[in-house]
């Protein structure tokens, strides 16, 4: 019977075609835009899980303002997103790099300091990356290896030397492999020692692009700043991975006796980067989702209208049908289908439109969308529950039509 | 037994001063297997009437008891479902929908009783087959003459198998060869046993029928019994009044005829002679001209 009514709903659909078209529209929009936000989201997830995934959970970051609050569990409570975005930045000085250095059980601790200075060749300016001062132990920290050449060594921590991430490699250098080849920071001549491998970027994600950087020894960027470096964030990894848990203990309590009680800090383990980074995506792309579902709503009140117009254009019909037999919930079933499949195959436009979305963001962009069988499910439930909801009314209307009052409509 | 019985079925519709009366207390029973033709000039209650004992419309007051059910007061489902099952309907205006072949057209009142696509055109084939119309199956509505349309909408209104047809002004869009076609064939489904109900304003066609109501401001004026094929006594008036020429001249007859009749009042007394008198009135009701 359903499969009848369908059939029904469909035929009546396609003798109007343009305006069935134009009708779902506003559905193909709604449902193009939230599914390629929520897939943009769920592929920067994914981007970012892989990316911590692949640096071990080991890996604990040391983070300047107070990015997240904990339950005396030391539970995360809350994700304070104001101090990810900057205003918490530029508490952590060299004394604390030196407290963690100094902490027991440390395998290795390295600074990452963001050098304000502009990189040159000759005339050339380079300015969409940075120079990133940090120490000898950054590849290991960043699970990360140099492809052409070598990092700089401990002994080497005063020289101006520099290892460069693939984009710069290419933008900058002009060169797959510069080693060798010399630039200018503040007039002073540093050499590339070597190529980083290429960092699987996380857009969104907590660090920065490490494609884009030029990293020079901690000390020389310092210098470079005239002695007054601040610390962007200082990663480091205990002796032994067990003791991750008893390290950050220790950690926070060295710096918490440093900044004189003061908890302006971050302590942060990877698994907890990645909750605090799903936070603040689910966060993103739920405001943006939900700015998106607006079009939805839009879109189902143009069904809805449609559905009333054809439920004016049509009262003969309803009239007709009722008088050899149906009854006002066969007629209120009959339109609440059609517009159901008016907004459901809208829907499923709106789904081939965002795989092809998708498709072109992935060629055209460095994004990941992911579109998962969720999202296709989320979006044919939406573009039903759409339908079935903004059906209601014109169905109602169509079904309270009095029999004699339709058949006299002209 | 009568499959319909109509007692002191009023409509009236608005309120206070502008109420109007279109059915005045209409006492009315059919047998099962009659051929009933509705005469009376336009206004006179006839559709009303039709709708009435088609279940379409709700009478203000009075009871209406098809077969042995009550059903004047049946909620709107329930009485689309004795529509489904008991009446079938034929339109002046044909009603079929402008959009479905012939086919669908004819299998529409299927739908409604949760019978499968396939079935429910097999059994319109059927139906097309036996109004003549087996090789118009997939000619949309606009492609086919009034007559056809008229037996399309025949079939529509056989195919739930309904013991009572009810056609008003069957025949009021189609020429004479036509209609003499659309009366033939509700003259075989009489005889196969259907209680048929037509409203016309042709006395001509009159002679289908074994038993012809007159109708006049919402009462019924005369009743009058006839033998199949002859046009009944006052019928035969009007057609010597105005020989027929147009719908126009039917309509005129009808009004000059009702002249000849007694009046309203006048019919009402006759007929309560005749008939046990009844005890109960309703004493509310508002009457008025229509």
């Amino acid at each position: 019977m359903l499969g009848g009514d369908v059939k029904i709903a469909v035929a009546s659909l396609r003798r109007s075609k343009w305006r069935s078209v134009l009708a779902m529209f506003g559905i193909i929009i709604g449902i193009v835009s939230v599914v390629t936000i929520v897939s943009l989201g769920e592929g920067m997830k994914k981007q970012i899980v892989g990316q911590i995934n692949r640096l071990g959970n080991d890996l604990i970051t040391v983070r300047p303002g107070k990015v997240v609050s904990r339950d005396n569990k030391g539970n995360i409570t809350k994700v304070n997103i104001a101090s990810n975005v900057g205003f918490g930045a530029g508490s952590l000085s060299e004394r604390d790099y030196d407290v963690i250095k100094n902490t027991p059980d440390i395998g290795i601790a390295v600074p990452i300091s963001l050098v304000s200075a502009n990189a040159r060749i000759d005339d050339r300016q380079y300015d969409s990356g940075y120079i990133i001062g940090t120490n000898q132990d950054l590849p290991s920290a960043l699970s990360q290896k140099v492809t052409y050449g070598t990092f700089f060594t401990s002994n080497e921590s005063k020289k101006r030397v520099a290892i460069v991430g693939r984009t710069v490699a290419e933008e900058f250098f002009q060169e797959n492999v510069p080693t060798g080849m010399t630039f200018n920071i503040h007039g002073q001549e540093f050499v590339v020692r070597g190529v980083f491998d290429k960092f699987e970027t996380s857009p969104l994600g907590l660090s920065p692009d490490y494609n884009r950087a030029i990293f020079i020894p901690y000390e020389v960027g310092r210098d470079l700043t005239g002695g007054n470096s601040q610390l962007n964030q200082v990663l480091v990894r205990p002796k032994d991975p067990s003791q991750t848990g008893t390290l950050i203990s220790s950690l926070n309590a060295r710096l918490l006796d440093s900044h004189d009680k003061q908890n302006d800090f971050t302590i942060l383990k990877q698994d907890e980067n990645l909750a605090v980074t799903s936070d603040i995506l689910n966060l993103l792309t739920g405001f943006i989702a939900g700015i998106a579902a607006i079009s939805l709503i839009v879109g189902g009140v143009g069904i809805m209208n449609i559905m009333l117009v054809a439920v004016t254009e049509r009262t003969r019909e309803i009239g007709i049908r009722k008088a050899v037999g149906a009854t006002n919930h066969q007629i209120l079933r009959q339109f609440m289908i059609e517009a159901t499949v008016l907004s459901v195959v809208g829907g499923v436009a709106g789904i081939i439109l965002s795989l092809i979305c998708n498709y072109t963001i992935r060629v055209s962009t460095d994004l990941q969308p992911a579109i998962t069988w969720q999202i296709f499910l989320l979006a044919t439930g939406i573009s039903l529950i759409i339908g079935v909801i903004f059906g209601i009314a014109p169905a109602a209307k169509a079904a309270s039509r009095d029999p004699i009052e339709a058949l006299r409509y002209e | 037994m009568p499959i319909i019985t109509l007692n002191e079925i009023s409509k009236l519709y608005g309120f206070g001063d502008a109420t109007t009366v279109a059915l005045d207390e209409i006492d009315l029973s059919i047998e099962s297997g009659e051929f009933v033709a509705v005469m009376g000039p336009s206004g006179s209650g006839k559709s009303t009437l039709m709708n009435i004992i088609g279940l379409l419309d709700r009478p203000t007051h009075g009871a209406y008891t098809l077969g042995n059910n009550p059903v004047a007061r049946l909620r709107s489902n329930q009485r689309a479902k004795v529509r489904r099952d008991k009446i079938g309907f034929v339109f002046q205006s044909f009603n079929l929908l402008p959009r479905l072949n012939v086919l669908e057209n004819v299998a529409i009142p299927l739908t409604y009783k949760n019978i499968s696509l396939v079935r429910r055109l097999k059994r319109a084939s059927v139906m097309l087959e036996q109004v003549g119309l087996g090789d118009r199956e997939y000619f949309m509505p606009r492609q086919l003459s009034g007559g056809q349309l008229q037996r399309v909408a025949i079939a529509r209104a056989l195919i739930n198998d309904p013991s009572i047809i009810i056609a008003d002004e069957p025949t009021g869009n189609l020429d004479s060869s036509s209609s003499r076609v659309v009366m033939e064939l509700l003259s075989e489904l009489h005889k196969s046993g259907n209680t048929i109900l037509i409203v016309t304003h042709n006395p001509e066609l009159t002679r289908y029928a074994n038993r012809v109501v007159y109708m006049h401001d919402g009462s019924i004026v005369h009743d009058e019994r006839t033998p199949i094929g002859e046009v009944p006594r006052l019928a035969k008036k009007v057609m010597n009044l105005f020989p027929r020429k147009t719908e126009e001249d039917d309509l005129a007859g009808i009004s000059a005829l009702m002249k000849i009749l007694p009046s309203k009042d006048a019919a009402k007394k006759l007929r309560k002679n005749i008939k046990p008198r009844r005890t109960k009135k309703s004493s509310t009701k508002k009457k008025g001209k229509r």
